[in-house]
């Protein structure tokens, strides 16, 4: 069976709120897709639609082909980690693990192999009421472990991690793509996508805004501007713009040159023998790729102090 | 970090296997894997024990028999009722006039009249008016023995009902409906064949008419066979505000005057002697008078079976000892309702419905697993209540004896009362999704019908109608004492009434699987169309 | 010379945000008494659309059972009857006192179940002050759903049972509060649907659990009229009627036959306020030493 959610065309009200307006894209095997968006862009409903919890009002999405609700044992097909703290709070975290192995017809065994995965060790006998949000996460993790499936699908899974835990996060989505899986994650913490996913689907008001891998995304966000550090300020913007490029000083000995590129400014600039002590080409985060491609379909955002916006 | 060519990913695990044993499984370990859970039910246990053993352990025995004779009071003491051949609990207080009757033979007799007296107001010590009561009755009858509790056939005139063939108690067969008068007088025979009695009437002597036959196990070759009379209590009560009964029961006698009595087989050469039988628990009234054919005969008492709620008295049926039922109940409510509406609360839901996609599998499972374990709680506490209700009750108190099979269906019963229940409280929850709500309806539905029906100030129509339509009508099938047509008693839901239901055991609780198969039918579609 | 930054790009971290001060705090330094607490309670619970559909429905239903009981009820001339028009009228009392139980149960079980409790306790410290609260709130509305329903009650009796033949010819007086028994049970069921709503807030602020909490009401009110029905003894039946909150706080709603009650009418409400002061005392002492 191919490891891929296929979604087409998904559309929910709920109310007079259109959550989903023709969601439509495709998650493939092999890489972790990340899934991001403003909040209310429809992430969380289009995961739930996926797994068959909300039912839309048109459109399919198919695991592998197939619908969700044709799916045996579907927790060996895909697994999902949507919300951390659904748990009973007076039952332990491995009898959760043990009930839900129960109902795919899988054994103790199965659940000591994947609580060894996620790391949770013996903290695994305590009740999961008193589990902290790492720990609940880990416990999603393995959860969705379960059944060894090849299609994952996680809603924010980095929330409430310390560093060392988005490092192991980090550093197991990734082997888990590796191993040929597709992992769809979805996530508000831009710095970990960044080095986590390997594609991208950008979504806004319900609709796919960009479905790209991320190499495309920071490039077209980046621009051509050039940083150069000199201490020969004046001189180094006499000769950069005898050569045509336009220039814009920040700083006592910081240049932003565009239309320019790196290494025709290095001949230039080691040409007419000017020290400079950085040539850097501006790579725009994908913190900032994201917001200016999200800007129109933001919902919810602070209103800037009147007079700033003025400037 | 590129995607480029991938093999997709081929798992090593193989897939267990599907179907719906596995989600049993997975259900019956989300129960026992909550501790509070397992803690309700066994409060539930044992608070239907310990209410039910409380019931036994306040009532004490009055004196008063059941066929209206003196009333001695006290704790501890009361006269158990003789016990006919069926095991059932009976009156048997006639005045008898009676030769023996070795071998077959027959008994023929024309009765010309019936009258009586009944009390003419309240209090003891009243004067008495003519009157009869409903089943006051005289005819002839041939007995095994003057022992109170052995088997008989009986033909009789009776006041409000026409003739009837009654045998062992609890059979009734009725013959020409209307009363005896000295210009209408009936004509009654019984005849004896070996163990089987058959019994005919007729208006003119000439033309029988068969009105039954029955087979009496082990009847001795000499039996005794003769006249009777018998009235039972006149009995004026009502049930009255809060549950309690008030009015009068007090001895009645009826007479009644025979003639053309024949008796053909072998008998004692003619001579017939006349005495009380059951004198120890009935009004010893009763005399006979001989003139050349004619007899007149005077008696009180009844040949019937013994009811709780007759005489108002403080006898027990094992009903009594099932009344922890209601508290059981509640706990049983509030753990099946938490069930599903924790996992509404925390989101659990959603996990639950991804890892088994097929709705309603999921809500079957949860139902018979509650069903199961509901079921388990309360054949424990209901067998336990009644075996050990009845060990505190002997000697203090009489308890209607009732049969194994009886005693069986009361307790199944009321595990799968507890158990339907059960599975109602998870639909209700299933559709409301919140508890305090939840519980709320289900304990209204099922307890408080109860109450209204039984202890409250409702009138006895609204009352009946209540018991028949709500789910509490099931608690038909925690009823001991069947209601016998032919024995008038207040027959009532109530402690004081005997515990008696509109409705027949099973019909009862079939009343309450309606109900319960509704809930789950609506809990269905609502899960299936609701998003979670 | 500074070039502009291209107008389409608004770089999040230079948003600057408009923090706007709290106004000056002038009750600084006086704790935070049950004026304050009163005001927060009111504002919680009249926030909610769902107080007001359960008052509404506590009406609804003892009005509804009480016209069906009225309506099931006929005194046939010629006959005495043995019936108490007031208590038929009222009846509808065994149910709304359900849905009672339910509003005072869910104003404290939901701010548990949600995690509410602890910002509500944060806010005010003073536990037994919230309590308090709470139970004046919870008090007030029922007392005012609780006359409604009661005098609605009494009307629609009033108009069914004089139809069905309990009229001054009989014997019966029409239904009037300007009558003294009548106004008794009247008032008295409405004090009586007050109590039970303390009775369960203290239930539920010892158990926590909404469904747990319920459990524990309905059958303190249940079980005890059941379990004397069953009781033979007499003396135990009388005790067991007197002791109930259920049975003895219904004494207040007997117009006639009063000596036959197991219970005097205001001792039987006495009762009932005894078993709805134990239960808020034990509550209360269960929120003041656990941790929220």
């Amino acid at each position: 069976m191919e490891a891929t959610i296929e979604v087409s065309g998904l559309r929910k009200r709920f109310g007079p709120v259109l959550a989903l307006d023709g969601m439509s894209f495709t998650v493939a095997p092999g890489q972790v897709t990340g899934f991001v968006g403003p909040n209310g862009a429809g992430k969380s409903t289009t995961m739930r639609v996926v797994l068959g919890l909300d039912a839309a009002d048109e459109g399919t999405a198919l695991i592998g082909g197939q619908p969700y609700a044709s799916l045996r044992h579907p927790l060996s097909h895909v697994g999902a980690l949507l919300d951390a703290a659904a748990l009973q709070p007076s039952r332990s975290a491995r009898n959760h693990l043990l009930w839900l192995a129960h109902s795919q017809g899988l054994g103790a065994e199965r659940v000591d192999q994947v609580v060894e995965q996620a790391g949770l060790g013996s903290a695994i006998r305590r009740k999961a009421g008193g589990f902290s949000l790492g720990m609940r996460q880990r416990l999603g993790i393995a959860a969705a472990l379960l059944g060894d499936p090849p299609v994952l699908m996680m809603d924010e899974p980095f929330n409430g991690m310390d560093p060392e835990g988005i490092v192991w996060m980090r550093g197991f989505l990734r082997s888990l793509a590796a191993q040929g899986r597709a992992v769809l994650v979805s996530s508000h913490l831009m710095s970990e996508l960044q080095d986590t996913a390997d594609h991208l689907v950008v979504v806004g008001r319900g609709q796919v805004i960009a479905d790209t891998s991320v190499a495309e995304l920071i490039a077209a966000a980046s621009g051509d501007r050039v940083t150069v550090r000199t201490t020969a300020r004046t001189e180094a913007t006499t000769v950069l713009a005898h050569a045509g490029a336009t220039i814009a000083v920040t700083d006592r000995d910081t240049l932003i040159i565009s239309g320019m590129a790196a290494e025709k400014i290095v001949a230039l600039l080691g040409e007419s023998g000017l020290p400079f002590s950085e040539v850097s080409p501006h790579r725009a985060t994908l913190e900032e790729a994201y917001m200016e491609l999200t800007r129109d379909a933001v919902e919810f955002r602070a209103t800037a102090a009147a007079g700033e916006a003025a400037r | 970090m590129t995607a480029g060519t991938v093999t997709p990913y081929r798992p090593d695990q193989q897939p267990g296997r599907d179907g719906f044993a596995q989600l049993l499984r997975a259900e019956w370990t989300k129960f026992r894997t909550v501790r509070g859970w397992g803690i309700g039910l066994v409060v539930a246990l044992l608070v239907m024990l310990g209410l039910g053993l409380f019931g036994a352990a306040g009532s004490n025995g009055s004196c008063q028999s059941t066929s209206g004779g003196p009333t001695r009071s006290g704790q501890g003491c009361f006269t158990a009722p003789p016990v006919g051949p069926g095991g059932e609990a009976v009156s048997d207080s006639f005045y008898f006039v009676r030769q023996s009757l070795a071998g077959n033979g027959s008994v023929t007799v024309r009765v010309t009249s019936l009258a009586g007296l009944i009390p003419a107001g309240n209090g003891p010590g009243t004067a008495t008016k003519p009157g009869l009561v409903p089943w006051a009755k005289a005819g002839i009858i041939i007995k095994a023995s003057t022992q109170p509790g052995s088997a008989y056939a009986a033909m009789m005139v009776t006041a409000d009902h026409g003739v009837r063939m009654q045998d062992n108690f609890t059979g009734d067969t009725a013959g020409q409906p209307a009363a005896v008068t000295a210009q209408d007088p009936r004509w009654l025979r019984l005849t004896r064949s070996g163990d089987t009695i058959t019994g005919y009437d007729s208006a003119d002597g000439t033309h029988w008419i068969q009105v039954g036959t029955v087979a009496l196990a082990g009847l001795p070759p000499t039996a005794q066979a003769g006249l009777f009379a018998a009235s039972p209590a006149y009995q004026d009560i009502s049930q009255g505000l809060g549950g309690g009964e008030n009015g009068t029961i007090a001895p009645s006698q009826d007479t009644a005057v025979f003639d053309h009595v024949s008796l053909s087989g072998a008998s004692s050469a003619g001579t017939w002697s006349g005495d009380y039988v059951g004198a120890d628990y009935g009004s010893g009234i009763g005399g006979y008078h001989q003139a050349g054919g004619r007899f007149t005969v005077t008696g009180s008492g009844d040949i019937a079976p013994a009811v709780p709620g007759q005489a108002g008295g403080e006898d027990l049926t094992a009903t009594t000892f099932l009344v922890g039922t209601f508290a059981g109940l509640i706990a049983v409510i509030v753990v099946a309702t938490m069930f599903i509406t924790a996992e509404y609360r925390r989101g659990l839901i959603r996990v639950t419905l991804a890892a088994s996609p097929r709705r309603g599998r999921v809500l079957a499972a949860k139902a018979i697993v509650l069903g199961s374990v509901a079921f388990v709680t309360g054949l424990v506490a209901a067998a336990a209540a009644v075996f050990l209700g009845t060990q505190l009750a002997r000697g203090r108190v009489y308890v209607f004896p009732v049969s194994s099979l009886t005693e069986l269906r009361m307790v199944v019963g009321t595990a799968a009362l507890v158990a339907v229940v059960a599975v109602l409280a998870l639909a209700v929850g299933t559709m409301l999704r919140r508890s305090a709500a939840a519980v709320t309806v289900v304990i209204v539905a099922i307890v408080l019908p109860y109450l209204l029906g039984v202890v409250s100030v409702l009138p006895a129509d609204a009352a009946d109608w209540v018991l028949r339509i709500t789910p509490a009508a099931a608690f038909a099938v925690q009823q001991a004492v069947p209601q016998y047509p032919q024995v008038t008693a207040l027959y009532s839901p109530g402690g004081g009434g005997g515990g008696y239901f509109p409705l027949a055991p099973w019909a009862g609780f079939a009343v309450l699987c309606g109900w319960a198969a509704l809930a789950v039918a609506l809990a269905l579609v609502l899960l299936r169309r609701r998003d979670v | 010379m500074r070039l502009p930054i291209p107008a389409n790009t608004v770089p999040a971290s230079t948003v600057p945000v408009n923090i706007v001060p709290a106004p000056a705090d002038t009750r600084a330094g006086r704790p935070l008494g049950l004026a304050e607490a009163l005001h927060a309670e009111w504002t919680k619970t009249r926030t909610i659309a769902s107080t007001g559909w359960l008052l509404l429905a506590v009406i609804a239903l003892t009005v509804a059972v009480g016209v069906a009981a009225a309506a099931g009820t006929s005194c046939p001339s010629g006959v005495t009857c043995q019936v108490d028009p007031a208590k038929v009228s009222l009846i509808g009392i065994d149910l709304g006192q359900a849905v009672v139980a339910i509003v005072a149960v869910l104003a404290i079980s939901n701010e548990y179940s949600t995690g509410m409790i602890r910002i509500t306790l944060s806010a005010m410290p003073r536990r037994t002050v919230v309590l308090a609260a709470k139970a004046a709130i919870l008090g007030a509305l029922v007392l005012a759903a609780g006359s409604i329903a009661v005098l609605a009650s009494v009307l629609a009796g009033r108009l069914i049972l004089s139809g069905h033949g309990f009229t001054p010819a009989h014997g019966y007086e029409l239904l009037s509060l300007g009558h003294g028994p009548v106004l008794r049970a009247a008032a008295g069921s409405v004090l009586y649907l007050a109590l039970i709503a303390l009775l369960s807030l203290g239930v539920a602020a010892a158990v926590r659990d909404s469904a747990v909490a319920i459990g524990i009401v309905l059958g303190l009110l249940y079980l005890f009229p059941i379990v004397a029905n069953v009781v033979g003894n007499a003396h135990w039946h009388r005790h067991l009627e007197q002791i109930g909150p259920m049975t003895a706080g219904l004494a207040i709603q007997a117009t006639t036959d009063l000596n036959r009650l197991p219970i005097s009418p205001w001792a039987g409400l006495g009762v009932l306020a005894a078993w709805a002061a134990a239960a808020l005392l034990v509550g209360g002492l269960v929120l003041r030493l656990r941790d929220a």
